[in-house]
């Protein structure tokens, strides 16, 4: 058997790489090359991704790329990284979606650029361990990690007048939602100790494979469903515990709310933790889950009709669009699970695009406001025209990587919880709704405001960022496929591990 | 017995120990004679990274697999008071904080420039002294007085280069505490070894190992139990017991004094050393009534902390509020709690340290604390902005900095002993203190100041980016790898657990 990956640890040079990038940004005496040397460590970590995709096979739906290494022997807290099909297709886009950033600030970041770059390489690297941690411990430690670097960047490089507020507002709603979920693992381990019998410390066990295959009492799983629930809730963001987002969107830099709405880590926690360590306890709450995703679509969809800034209206609608997702994961079919994670990939380019094209906006115009803009098309028509595409990705126009994704999503949740799936459906007519009616009157119309028939259109790199977004979604949208295969066989392992009892859903679209 | 299979002594070639209380002692009187800085710093500087050295020297040295004090060395000097010292991984522990933080306090006094510097090294070096011996002694007594001298020199610091007018103020009330505190230890104390002289015909001692196999009526148990901890429960300091702190740390020095009083605990070292193998059924007894406190004070900290607008007393607060969870930890008995309490309050110790030290980097600067005054430090002072962060984040027990290590083996302990409510009310007293930290983070460093007040603001010197750096690497080192400071102490705190009827 040939190994492309030649025995190399894949997944800890695609975490590696990118402090090293960071390290050498302060080393080369030239503020100025910072970004040069982000994008370069950011290039080579995209290579890395894309061998660690290649090397991946799709049939075997267990985890693959393992590393694993004791990290606090004495209480059985290890090392361990691997990737499954729900999550080897992140780790390229993630890159892409930081490449996408680091280009977008290529001249809008003036004030210290070091620090700036090396905190992004940062927070990728500790996005890419949440994602391919197979310890409790060790994600939880990426998990919060990933807090730092937003704190700065949200503090010193936001744009809006609060983002002080909205740095301390994020990382406090994260430490308080970090709570439980640490509260949830020390629980866990606990139960496996009492399950091997054997005494704490010797018997804790915080691996992801050896917890998913522990039995649970039922009160204990129902507890930790509802821990881990409330802490990925935070963070996904579920409705009434979104506040946080709107404002990181409108006041903290375009890189920041790009990264915050196109990695939907909290439902990624769903999907990973919820779901398959508390199984029997999600399916008997599966209505709760769809519950909180019907608010959230409803929500969201209805706040992003009130707003009058397209940022805020971005965040509002990825609340939204999250709900979605929510509810397919509810469903807990393969349909409905494939639909969330297709979704999910589809996040960072469409909603992180989108963000990136409003920051070219307001980078131009110094505002996105609705009332100060206005026939940004007729001066910019590149920036209009990339904005409408991935924004029908976002309404799953079919031809858009979104419809494939919303159609599994809607199918599935209108098998399993039909009056949740008729809202759904209600929620993607909305979204026509708020996208349109925001769109026409920032884009199209007469040109009123100076500063917008002063402004240039994209330029060449923040085109290469649009053009790359734009045709990934065509292709996606064009050829799903290739994403439906390399998730289902993982996607059937998550639902047979599922009970019996679980919604079935006998639609099977995409074949 | 069981009780004294426990506190094994064994003994070494040379007397390391004494020389770990002499050297700091012998410079700090050589000190006295030295006129001129520049020598003067070269000295301590000398005498402070030897004392590191031969820190490190006693953890290397150690048998970290086993539970017995070792390097043991004992003199009789009279019938009552003996000196007799020993170590094992939970002192090493304490006596390497000590030295690093002495090494730091060294470095930072001249760039605070507290003159004399001669005179000011020499009663640095002398608290270095005295807490060398506090970490060292396994004598109750000669704890008890080695505790006044060094509350005593740590007051004079405190007195001599204090920055506020209203220091007498502090200085009283810091002394009517310490007073109260010792003299509750000293009640104590003394009924132990009371209680030692009557079963052993009129025979005095205060010897840990001797006291600890003579069993005591559960009253008189109670009794002593609530005069040791309330004693040493006032300098740690305790909610309620902390009404001296706020004063001291915003009329006293800024860093030296709260460094010596809040970055080593020596508390929470003589409860672990002392209270908890004299009197486990006492300390089992009351622990629920101490958790009670202790989860009450969390909050009454954590709520006056966010309403302080000056960082000196925003910090007291932080001390009073992660002492509790500290307390919580210690109190949840087991193995894992008093591991977790150990490293928390080596953590709490060290990060503290470093967030005054930051402060005084950023006082020297500006000759304010307070936060409405202050902002834009990041711009001109990155590595202390830095330091100060990553110190805040430690004590809220962030992973990654050796207080999340440490949380979380207090949480287990917790879990298992009082259930979730105190323990999801630790968790979000740390939540509550990264509140507090971050605002005042972004109040000082980040929020925009006028252009010409930082521009005024000098850099950092080398000096301070050297107490900066350690900091850093010291808590992330820590942090990322913690497995050395978690093998150390396993044993001894094994055998503490055992006291208590609980293993592992």
């Amino acid at each position: 058997m040939t190994d492309p990956t030649l025995g190399l640890p894949l997944l800890s040079l695609l975490l590696l790489t990118l402090p090293a990038g960071a390290a050498l940004i302060w080393l080369v005496p030239d503020p100025g090359r910072a970004r040069w040397i982000a994008l370069a460590a950011a290039l080579v970590d995209l290579g890395i991704a894309v061998v660690a995709l290649a090397s991946f096979n799709p049939a075997n739906g267990d985890f693959q790329l393992i590393e694993r290494h004791p990290w606090i022997p004495s209480l059985n807290i290890d090392y361990a990284l691997g990737v499954d099909g729900l999550t080897v297709a992140f780790l390229p886009l993630t890159v892409l979606l930081v490449i996408g950033v680091i280009l977008a600030s290529w001249t809008s970041v003036r004030t210290m650029p070091r620090l700036y770059y090396t905190l992004l390489l940062l927070l990728e690297s500790t996005t890419i361990g949440v994602f391919c941690a197979l310890d409790t411990v060790l994600f939880f430690l990426f998990w919060e990690l990933t807090l730092i670097p937003i704190f700065f960047l949200v503090s010193l490089w936001g744009v809006g007048p609060n983002r002080r507020f909205a740095a301390v507002k994020y990382t406090l709603f994260m430490l308080v939602g970090g709570v439980p979920l640490l509260f949830a693992f020390i629980l866990l381990a606990f139960n496996h100790a009492e399950v091997v019998g054997v005494s704490v410390p010797a018997g804790l066990s915080f691996d992801y494979q050896t917890l998913r295959t522990t039995p649970l009492p039922d009160g204990l799983e129902l507890t930790v469903f509802l821990l881990l629930l409330a802490g990925f809730a935070v963070k996904t963001p579920v409705f009434p515990l979104h506040t946080w987002l709107p404002v990181l969107a409108s006041d903290g830099p375009v890189s920041v709310a790009a990264l915050m709405t196109g990695l939907k880590l909290g439902a990624y926690g769903l999907i990973r933790f919820v779901v398959p360590l508390a199984p029997d306890a999600a399916a008997d709450m599966h209505w709760l889950l769809a519950g909180l995703g019907v608010l959230g679509i409803l929500y969201g969809a209805l706040g992003a009709l009130a707003q009058t800034n397209l940022r805020r209206m971005l965040a509002f609608s990825s609340i939204s669009h999250v709900g979605l997702v929510v509810l397919g994961i509810a469903s807990l079919s393969i349909q409905g699970l494939q639909g969330a994670v297709f979704q999910l990939l589809n996040f960072t380019l469409v909603a992180g695009g989108l963000f990136l094209l409003a920051g070219f906006l307001h980078h131009r115009t110094g505002t996105t406001e609705v009332t100060s803009l206005g026939g940004v098309a007729q001066t910019m028509p590149l920036l209009a025209g990339g904005f409408l595409i991935l924004g029908l990705a976002s309404l799953g126009v079919p031809g858009t990587s979104g419809f494939p994704a919303e159609l599994l999503l809607i199918l599935s949740a209108l098998a399993s919880h039909t009056g949740a799936g008729l809202a759904a459906l209600f929620g993607a007519v909305l979204g026509a709704g708020y996208f349109l009616s925001l769109y026409r009157r920032v884009f199209l119309g007469p040109v009123t405001a100076p500063a917008v028939a002063e402004a240039l259109d994209l330029r060449r790199r923040e085109l290469a960022v649009a053009g790359a977004a734009c045709l990934l979604v065509l292709t996606l949208g064009l050829y799903p496929q290739g994403v439906l295969d390399l998730t289902r066989t993982a996607a059937e392992r998550w639902v047979a591990h599922l009970p019996a009892a679980a919604p079935a859903v006998a639609v099977a679209p995409g074949r | 017995m069981e009780s004294t299979e426990t506190l094994v002594t064994t003994v070494h070639s040379f007397p390391v120990l004494a020389l770990l209380q002499l050297l700091p002692l012998g410079a700090a009187l050589a000190l006295i004679r030295v006129r001129r800085e520049g020598p003067a710093i070269a000295l301590g500087l000398a005498a402070a990274a030897a004392e590191l050295a031969l820190a490190a020297y006693l953890y290397v040295g150690l048998d970290h697999g086993s539970a017995a004090l070792q390097f043991a060395e004992r003199w009789s000097l009279s019938p009552a008071l003996n000196y007799h010292a020993g170590v094992d991984g939970v002192a090493v522990i304490f006596i390497l904080l000590t030295a690093l933080l002495s090494l730091l306090v060294v470095i930072y006094a001249p760039v605070r420039r507290l003159r004399p510097v001669p005179h000011f090294l020499a009663v640095a070096l002398a608290c270095e002294a005295t807490l060398m011996s506090l970490f060292t002694t396994l004598d109750l007594l000669w704890f008890v007085v080695v505790s006044a001298i060094e509350l005593g020199l740590v007051g004079y610091l405190m007195g001599r280069w204090a920055t506020s007018p209203a220091e007498d103020l502090a200085r009283q009330r810091y002394y009517e505490f310490m007073g109260t505190g010792l003299g509750l230890l000293l009640a104590g104390t003394l009924l132990l070894g009371w209680n030692y002289a009557a079963a052993n015909a009129g025979q005095w001692s205060f010897d840990l190992t001797e006291l600890a196999a003579v069993p005591m009526t559960p009253t008189l148990s109670s009794l002593t139990f609530f005069l040791l901890f309330y004693g040493l429960a006032i300098r740690t300091p305790l909610f309620p017991l902390h009404g001296w702190l706020p004063l001291v740390a915003e009329h006293g020095n800024v860093a030296v004094a709260p460094v010596f009083l809040l970055g080593l605990k020596v508390g929470i070292y003589g409860l672990v050393r002392f209270v908890f193998p004299l009197l486990p059924e006492a300390v089992d007894r009351w622990s629920p009534y101490v958790v009670a406190f202790a989860a009450a004070g969390i909050f009454y900290a954590a709520l006056l902390a966010l309403m302080q607008t000056n960082l000196r007393r925003l910090l007291a607060y932080a001390v009073v509020s992660h002492t509790s969870v500290l307390v919580i930890g210690l109190f949840s008995l087991g193995t894992a709690a008093f591991q977790g309490a150990v490293m928390l309050s080596a953590n709490f110790g060290l990060a503290i340290a470093g967030l005054l030290f930051m402060t005084g980097c950023v006082y020297l600067r500006t000759r304010t604390t307070d936060l409405d005054k202050l902002g834009g430090l990041f711009d001109r002072l990155p590595m202390i902005g830095i330091a100060f962060f990553v110190a805040g984040l430690s004590i809220v027990g962030m992973p990654g900095t050796p207080g999340f290590d440490a949380v979380h083996l207090m949480l287990e302990a917790a879990i298992a002993r009082f259930g979730a409510l105190v323990t999801i009310a630790a968790a979000l007293g740390n939540v509550a203190a990264a509140a507090f930290l971050l605002w005042a983070f972004q109040r000082a460093f980040l929020a925009p100041a006028s252009a010409e007040a930082t521009a005024k603001i000098p850099p950092a010197t080398w000096p301070e980016r050297v107490i900066a750096g350690v900091v850093i690497l010291v808590l992330l080192g820590a942090g990322f790898y913690s497995e050395p400071w978690l093998e150390v102490t396993d044993a001894p705190l094994t055998a503490l657990a055992a006291r208590f009827g609980l293993g592992h």
